[in-house]
């Protein structure tokens, strides 16, 4: 199949046509493809790719190929295409995918044994800053305007204060905000004293080093916000969908969760529930993303 | 963007700067380096050694740096990355001419910097224009621990031009949503505070000569200031505990005696484990004695490149830790175990001190460049590593005789380890690994596996090593150059000509592997039993000692306890499994920490209250300390 270029790093393509042990899958006689989003080290990310798409082409009984995207907007684009079938997915870019290409979540990221997560402001602890009211004036660092731990839900803590009026009033109530690229960005410019404040995830302050995490605290707290999920295009085969839900599923038992290393790390996965993430759905309309 | 939060904490270097008073011993993951970042922070690192490794500069360039996550060296990457040559520092890397190698890889660092920038400034969407921002920043890091030492109000200006720049590149949202233009005028005024500092610190024609190569900036090194830029390691190094952990076997503890009613064991416990004890850069890194001896084991995974020819090995002698001591000679050793070590003298690889004492002395003052012990940190430390004990072994009587449990094989091989051969002087091997003395002789003997420094030299006697417990010490032999017993059999059978079959040397194999077991070699974790709860209870005992210590008034060894214990039980939090509970850790370190600010103060009214509440707390959290 041919592959649009637009707005993607074609690093390479990681194909896995690994000899196949299940029944062959009469409905797919293709590549089932899968676009992946790369958090740090692309090149990595090409490595782990090959070793996990092996493992599922064995597991699935279609070969399975690996691909690496610029950002989530190029994976739905990818989708959107049929250039791939599957994507690793923020909730946020999800159920913006769900809306405009129909997107269909499959599956569900679990860590510490639950499928969701918060988003926290942080501060440092000598900062004196104990409250968000605290903040009015200061500057903030989050991670990303389509991020919904490290921006959507943390800000609307401030608009839950009656703070700020709403997603675009940010502005009026801190000194600046910057989006430093990134929970790590955002958490360090806040431990080195660049800014008053960073909101990200709840788990954002694990890439401080251990001394800068004695340092830093959060005053604030977000609802539970659901994790990352995988999410297929629409009209991919029913059977396919089962197929490789049930395989990444497999990931959770003993013998299997060595490579969940090869998936961002997360602790294991669960079928996702649609209904789980109506909440960013509302988050979403609130800032004006979604209709 | 869940998917950051990995297990490990992975923080960038950059981020170690911020880090004031005592250092713990808890060593922070790096992230991961660009491979021309890396290539110039390793020839900072090994450009200051003596006598300069050249071929392992040359190899800093060509080849990804160990455990890089990029596949090819910096000069590939340069290659198919960069339109900026590395020709001229090839050359000066060619001619072995240090300042010239600095001057070239500074230039190229912050021409690459430059490089990314035009890109993010040029890039046409958000997406690509923020990738090139996040390269040129991992790149900046390269340079930012110097300016960060030595130019603080231009780290902080430099901080948020960065934050500026990503900030204003825009967002592409997705499908349209939430899209945000960019703002070029902005991105190249932020761009421009960088330039700019670049232009002025690294890319200068010439740079000044430097006796210390590092990334501090030209016009900070011009005006004649002083700076300390805090120790670090370079790209590749591993001086985490390894994993799994081996298991600490203490004479007490097997008795049943607790730790805690042992004060000066438990005051040596708390020195093994403390950076504090010598100097920088050792201190600064948090290196202490249980960084290669993992809990009276040795660290199968630490290096140091310039320093490590492999795991698990160290020359301690070098240049980088105490240049006073650097015997100019590249001659690391594998870490011995200090298993039994009560038992194990005389000490060194050689065998070259008779006395524990001196040798513990040697290495503080002269390997780690420490002050003076004090002579109860002497007997503190000395009292701790006395109690070692080599791990139980079902399959070995106490008196080194197998056991019903032993394989057949082994019988057959405890024959041959005690038959003598001719070629061995009518000795074997158990002439020298004594069984009924913990399998070793306390000599030294020259079996030739020392390549001779000079002709003439009589420089080959090791000292005979005990062959407890030697399944989880690979590699073999003072320089670790056999991977696995297997591997000694077959030396000894070849180079002393012994003669003996493939199954006699199997089995002679099996009785190493048999004489070599422990029932339980390993600590077992679970999900509340973690690596914290251990170290939180090991930190706990430590301070304890203050109920001794207190009273007698003796402050400096008091202070010495607070700085190490408190900074490692806060260090330490952040590996806990239990979130929720570190608060409650890093508020109990601050306690302890009191009690070293009222000593300092001569406070003791306070220092006692402190202490006490200490103890309460402590008790309070135990259970939920994992």
């Amino acid at each position: 199949m041919a592959i649009h270029m637009n707005r993607r790093t074609m690093l390479a393509l990681a194909a896995a046509g690994a000899v196949s042990l299940a029944t062959p899958l009469a409905a797919q006689d293709t590549a089932l493809r899968l676009a992946f989003i790369p958090q740090e080290n692309p090149e990595k990310l090409l490595g782990d790719i090959e070793a996990i798409s092996g493992w599922l082409a064995s597991e699935i009984g279609v070969p399975v190929e690996g691909f690496v995207t610029i950002d989530h907007a190029a994976a739905v684009e990818a989708l959107r295409n049929g250039d791939a079938d599957i994507s690793f997915m923020g909730a946020l870019p999800f159920v913006l995918a769900e809306a405009e290409i129909g997107a269909v979540p499959l599956l569900s990221e679990v860590y510490r044994d639950a499928p969701s997560y918060t988003g926290r402001i942080f501060v440092r602890r000598d900062s004196g800053i104990g409250a968000l009211a605290d903040l009015r004036g200061r500057d903030i660092a989050f991670a990303d305007p389509i991020s919904e731990s490290g921006y959507l839900y943390p800000l609307a803590e401030f608009v839950e204060a009656r703070l700020i009026d709403g997603p675009g009033a940010a502005e009026a109530f801190f000194g600046r905000v910057f989006f430093a690229g990134g929970y790590q960005q955002a958490m360090q410019a806040m431990a080195e004293g660049l800014v008053d404040a960073a909101g990200a995830s709840q788990y954002a302050d694990l890439l401080l080093t251990p001394q800068q995490q004695a340092q830093v605290t959060w005053i604030a707290e977000s609802p539970p916000i659901p994790s990352h999920v995988v999410i297929a295009r629409p009209g991919l085969d029913a059977e396919v969908q089962d197929r490789f839900t049930n395989a990444m599923l497999r990931l959770n038992e003993p013998e299997n969760r060595d490579k969940l290393r090869y998936l961002y790390g997360p602790d294991g996965y669960v079928r996702a529930d649609p209904a789980a993430y109506d909440g960013v759905r509302d988050m979403a309309r609130r800032y004006g993303l979604l209709e | 963007m869940i998917q950051k939060f990995l297990g490990a904490f992975i923080v960038a270097l950059a981020s170690a700067l911020v880090l004031s008073g005592p250092v713990a011993a808890t060593p922070a993951k790096e992230a991961p380096w660009l491979p021309e970042a890396a290539a110039y922070r390793l020839t900072l690192f090994l450009g200051n050694l003596e006598p300069l490794p050249w071929d392992d500069v040359g190899t800093a360039w060509a080849e990804p740096y160990r455990g890089s996550e990029f596949s090819v060296g910096a000069l590939a990457w340069l290659d198919g990355n960069s339109d900026i040559g590395p020709a001229p520092l090839l050359d000066a890397i060619t001619r072995e001419d240090r300042q010239a190698v600095f001057a070239e890889a500074t230039r190229l660092i912050a021409r690459r910097i430059d490089e990314e920038l035009d890109r993010a400034v040029m890039a046409d969407d958000p997406a690509r224009a923020q990738q090139a921002v996040r390269t040129a920043r991992e790149l900046y890091r390269s340079f930012a621990d110097g300016i960060a030492a030595a130019d603080p109000d231009a780290s902080r200006r430099i901080g948020l031009a960065w934050l500026e720049l990503n900030s204003s590149t825009g967002s592409a949202g997705v499908l349209g949503a939430g899209a945000t233009p960019a703002s070029r005028k902005t991105m190249e005024a932020a761009r421009e505070v960088i330039s700019l500092y670049l232009a002025e610190n690294y890319l200068v024609d010439d740079f000044a000569p430097r006796r210390t190569l590092s990334a501090l900036p030209e016009t900070v090194v011009l005006s004649g200031r002083t700076i300390e830029v805090p120790p670090s390691l370079p790209p590749g190094f591993d001086i985490f505990d390894q994993d799994p952990l081996p298991r600490l076997v203490l004479n007490f503890e097997e008795q049943g005696i607790d730790e805690t009613d042992l004060p000066l064991v438990a005051y040596g416990d708390m020195l093994f484990d403390s950076a504090q004890i010598f100097g920088n850069p050792a201190q600064g890194l948090g290196v202490a004695c249980s960084t290669c001896h993992n809990r009276s084991d040795v660290n199968q995974r630490l290096f140091i490149p310039g320093a490590s020819h492999q795991p698990g090995a160290i020359d301690v002698d070098g240049a980088f830790f105490n240049p006073i001591f650097n015997d100019r000679r590249d001659d690391p050793i594998d870490i011995p175990s200090l298993r039994g070590l009560r038992f194990t003298g005389p000490y060194g690889r050689d065998g070259r001190f008779a006395s524990l004492r001196d040798f513990t002395r040697n290495v503080i003052v002269n390997e780690f460049g420490g002050d003076e012990p004090t002579p109860f940190m002497l007997d503190a430390l000395l009292a701790y590593m006395l109690e070692f004990d080599f791990l139980p072994n079902s399959m070995l009587t106490p008196d080194g005789q197998l056991t019903e449990a032993a394989p057949e094989a082994a019988r057959r091989g405890e024959a041959i380890f005690n038959t003598p051969f001719a070629a061995l002087g009518d000795r074997s091997c158990s002439s020298c690994h004594v069984p009924d003395t913990n399998f070793l002789d306390r000599q030294a003997h020259d079996i030739g596996s020392v390549a001779l420094a000079y002709d003439g030299a009589r420089t080959g006697a090791m000292d005979t090593p005990t062959l407890l417990g030697t399944v989880y010490t690979a590699p073999y032999f003072h320089d670790g150059s056999l991977p696995t017993l297997a591997a000694v059999v077959d030396w000894f059978d070849e180079s002393k000509s012994l003669g003996l079959t493939g199954a006699e040397r199997a089995d002679l194999t099996a009785y190493l592997e048999t004489v070599g077991a422990a029932d339980e070699p390993y600590e077992a974790f679970d999900a509340e039993n973690t690596a914290f709860r251990l170290a939180f209870s090991e930190l706990t005992t430590f301070a304890s000692t203050l109920d001794t210590l207190l009273p007698q008034r003796d402050a400096k060894h008091i202070l010495l306890l607070t700085d190490t214990v408190a900074a490692d039980l806060s260090a330490d939090a952040s590996t806990m499994s239990n979130l929720a509970a570190r608060p409650e850790v890093y508020a109990l370190a601050q306690r302890l920490a009191e009690v070293g600010d009222a000593v300092r103060t001569d406070d003791w009214v306070a220092a006692e209250t402190s202490w006490t509440a200490f103890k309460s707390e402590a008790d309070a959290i135990e259970e939920r300390a994992f």
